[in-house]
């Protein structure tokens, strides 16, 4: 049985490498950190991935795909903070979460539209928005939010 | 889950899907729903023990106060 203390100390590393580093860690490298064996890591992260099913593992193997707001695979919507650009978001919807992940700074959201290719850009700050630009930028749900089970998640 | 740059542009989109039609979401609405309470908890320790599981409570609030109250934007049950 997962032990809690740990899931919520493996997520939080997680996140937090992934907000220094741009990437997510692989479960080796979780091990040391968490005193673990990397074995008892790799089904540990597991237990991580169960109770937080709204990111996932790529198919197939151990490497964390997505870990939303942000994404260890990149995606079009490129998140910059204090002008680096080293982060993705894991779609256009959880871009605009990932402005509390970098409290008191500017969170720049650049994309390009998936019909002309041109770019939007979305600052925020703390959850405000600061700048839209068109100002016409505007989400959408393709699917459902229970009708997109089995559609490609970016969709 | 995208950004577009207008409606016209999600609607002229090739994989647009006709029986999206009620999909849309501004972005003021969408800073909404994506910036509940939880969400400015993600950073903490505990995030995924004391605050995922309100979650899901939180986002249905946003939904009702938004409107978006059908099945589409509630979820659907999966096909048996």
């Amino acid at each position: 049985m997962a032990d809690p203390r740990l899931t919520d100390r493996m997520f939080h590393r997680i996140m937090r490498t992934l907000v220094e580093t741009g990437r997510a860690p692989h479960y080796a490298e979780l091990a040391r950190v968490l005193g673990l064996t990397v074995d008892e890591a790799r089904r540990q992260l597991l237990d991580v991935m169960e109770a937080y099913p709204i990111g996932w593992l790529h198919p197939e193997t151990h490497y964390i795909a997505s870990f939303p707001p942000l994404n260890s695979l990149p995606t079009q919507y490129r998140i910059s903070v204090r002008g680096e650009q080293k982060w993705f978001a894991q779609c256009g919807f959880e871009a605009t979460s990932a402005t509390w992940l970098f409290p008191g700074r500017t969170v720049r959201i650049e994309a390009p539209c998936l019909d002309c290719g041109d770019t939007m850009l979305v600052e925020m700050r703390d959850g405000r928005l600061l700048t839209v630009n068109p100002r016409t930028v505007v989400g959408h749900l393709n699917y459902g939010f229970g009708a997109s089970r089995g559609k490609p998640p970016y969709l | 889950m995208n950004l577009f740059r207008s409606e016209e542009h999600v609607r002229r989109w090739s994989l647009f899907n006709p029986a999206s039609e009620e999909g849309f979401i501004s972005l003021p609405e969408l800073v909404e729903f994506f910036g509940t309470e939880t969400r400015r908890h993600m950073l903490d320790a505990d995030y995924l023990s004391a605050w995922y599981p309100r979650r899901g409570a939180e986002r249905l609030a946003v939904l009702e106060r938004i409107g978006k109250t059908s099945p589409f934007w509630l979820g659907t049950p999966a096909p048996a």
